[in-house]
């Protein structure tokens, strides 16, 4: 599980995890995601909510070793910055069959994936995270 | 209004499982108070520590922390900036000498990282980081710096061997430092070939998990005896912070315009020796650049060249050994930069000594720069 995290979290936050919504702000046109209450460039609080390409390129990449109390099993964790276009984010990758297939560069997809399992209720929590794109898998 | 550093207290930064936050606290805090002679006088303790509710389960350490040291009745505040709390808590002494509220402040730095096992500290400065979206993954404390370390990397052309002489020189600036948790030094070439934190981190590019306490004594012109140094002027700039909102990730907005903003109101030429926040080793070129001490993506060809040593031009850039060797108990850590800096300029300080310093810079930033803190230090 990633850090220890209320299902109200995961609700509140449903929208921007799972179907990847940013915020574009209607004075200076700027994209940010996940959405903010004002535009973090201008402080404009018109915003929009849109729904941000699934597919992007992969600014920069890292293969954690030193993970976090409790992802042991999980490790090596891969994260990275990745270009949208409209903007960037940072995201897990997963489907990484090797880690010499990350490069600057190739392309990558989002796929919703789960994330953590809530002991107590029995939920499961999902978000979306990048994979290499097929031809580079 | 330039305020005073007065007295100063410093514990090797290690893991100390024998002594407690608060045992710490008061070891650097008596420290301090023996060379202005006495308690008396000081009337209001500012203590600065980011983990303390984590790895101590103690909320207002303040408070509780004044009374376990002798000084109940004092007016006390915690002051929070994830690592740049300790150069925020000398920030807030600052002004609370300038708006009278008081005329002699303790503040004491001090941080435990090493009550749980690392992979908890992992999780724990994770939070250093914006949470909105990353607290949804397990990415732990170097993910961030690792992506912008390969950004640098790409983006400028420079080899990983030639960014290894930053954690070298820290390691030889440390082994004169009684403070240091690091005290051995390395040659460049073992920093990509020891452990791979998180690609391309090495456990050498990284800062060490280790607790550490520091005090200092800021006094006011009025009831200054015997100042080591004096503050001149201290600025501060939040910023984007998060690497895929910044257009240019490979410079710190806020520190670009909290050393605008000190620039501004003081001169910061002729600077002979900086304590920087070097986190991790990509963070130095990136600070040194973003204050344009170098021209962008030559930083690491300079400090593999000699520059920024003891053997080099001014400015002479930590000789404590820095956040790297010295160690970074991340709430403390900003009052240790302040501390030895103020031992620097009073020509006491037991490391490496930087010739004839009477004007040092000291920066503190919170991840990669939430928040940053800039002061400079003088001669008196
Ligand atoms: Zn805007």
């Amino acid at each position: 599980m990633a850090m220890d995290l209320s299902i109200s979290r995961f609700w509140r936050k449903k929208v921007s995890l799972y179907r990847l919504y940013g915020s574009r702000c209607k004075a200076c046109g700027k994209v940010h995601y996940p959405p903010k209450k004002a535009c973090p460039y201008c402080g404009s609080r018109d915003l929009e909510l849109i729904e941000l390409p699934k597919k992007g390129k992969l600014l920069s990449y890292t293969t954690i070793y030193a993970v976090p109390e409790g992802a042991r099993l999980k490790s090596p964790i891969y994260f990275g910055l990745i270009d949208l276009g409209v903007t960037k984010v940072v995201a897990e990758l997963t489907d990484v069959v090797d880690k010499n297939s990350l490069k600057e560069g190739i392309e990558v997809e989002a796929v919703l994936r789960k994330t953590q399992e809530d002991r107590d209720s029995g939920l499961i929590y999902y978000l979306l995270k990048f994979r290499p794109a097929m031809v580079h898998r | 209004m330039v305020v005073y550093i007065e007295g100063v207290g410093l514990t090797k930064v290690g893991r100390h499982y024998g002594l407690s936050i608060k045992d710490l606290a008061a070891q650097v805090a008596f420290n301090a108070i023996e060379q202005v002679g006495e308690p008396e006088g000081i009337d209001y303790l500012i203590f600065s520590s980011a983990l303390a509710p984590l790895q101590d389960n103690q909320l207002d350490i303040a408070g509780y922390v004044s009374s376990y040291i002798g000084l109940r009745g004092i007016r006390a505040l915690n002051v929070e900036a994830g690592e740049a709390s300790g150069l925020a808590a000398i920030s807030i002494a600052k002004s609370l000498l300038e708006s009278h509220q008081a005329d002699k402040v303790l503040v004491i730095g001090a941080e435990k990282l090493t009550e749980y096992v690392s992979s908890k500290a992992y999780k724990q400065l994770q939070m250093l980081y914006d949470s909105d979206l990353r607290s949804f993954y397990n990415i732990g404390f170097a993910a961030d710096a690792a992506l912008l370390m390969r950004l640098y990397m790409n983006t400028y052309d420079v080899d990983r061997e030639t960014l290894s002489y930053w954690p070298a020189l820290m390691h030889s600036n440390a082994k004169e430092n009684p403070y240091a948790m690091l005290r051995f030094a390395i040659k460049p070439d073992r920093v990509s070939k020891s452990q791979i934190l998180a690609d391309p981190i090495t456990l050498l590019d990284a800062y060490p998990i280790g607790d550490g306490a520091a005090a200092v004594i800021v006094s006011s012109k009025d009831v200054v005896k015997a100042p080591l140094a004096k503050v001149t002027a201290i600025e501060s700039s939040t910023g984007l912070g998060e690497i895929e909102l910044l257009d240019d990730p490979l410079i710190f907005d806020s520190l670009l315009n909290a050393y605008r903003k000190l620039s501004s109101i003081a001169d910061v030429s002729q600077i002979d020796f900086m304590e920087i926040h070097d986190s991790f080793t990509i963070v130095a070129p990136i600070i040194l650049e973003s204050i344009g001490l170098a021209e962008r993506g030559k930083a690491p060809e300079l400090i593999a060249e000699g520059h920024f040593s003891s053997n080099g031009d001014k400015p002479l850039i930590n000789p404590s050994g820095g956040l790297k060797a010295r160690g970074h108990p991340i709430g403390a850590t900003g009052v240790y930069q302040v501390a030895e800096s103020a031992l620097q300029i009073s020509g006491e300080f037991p490391g490496i000594k930087v010739d004839n310093a009477r004007r040092g810079l000291v920066i503190s930033l919170n991840g990669l720069g939430s928040n940053s803190y800039v002061a400079l230090l003088e001669g008196v």
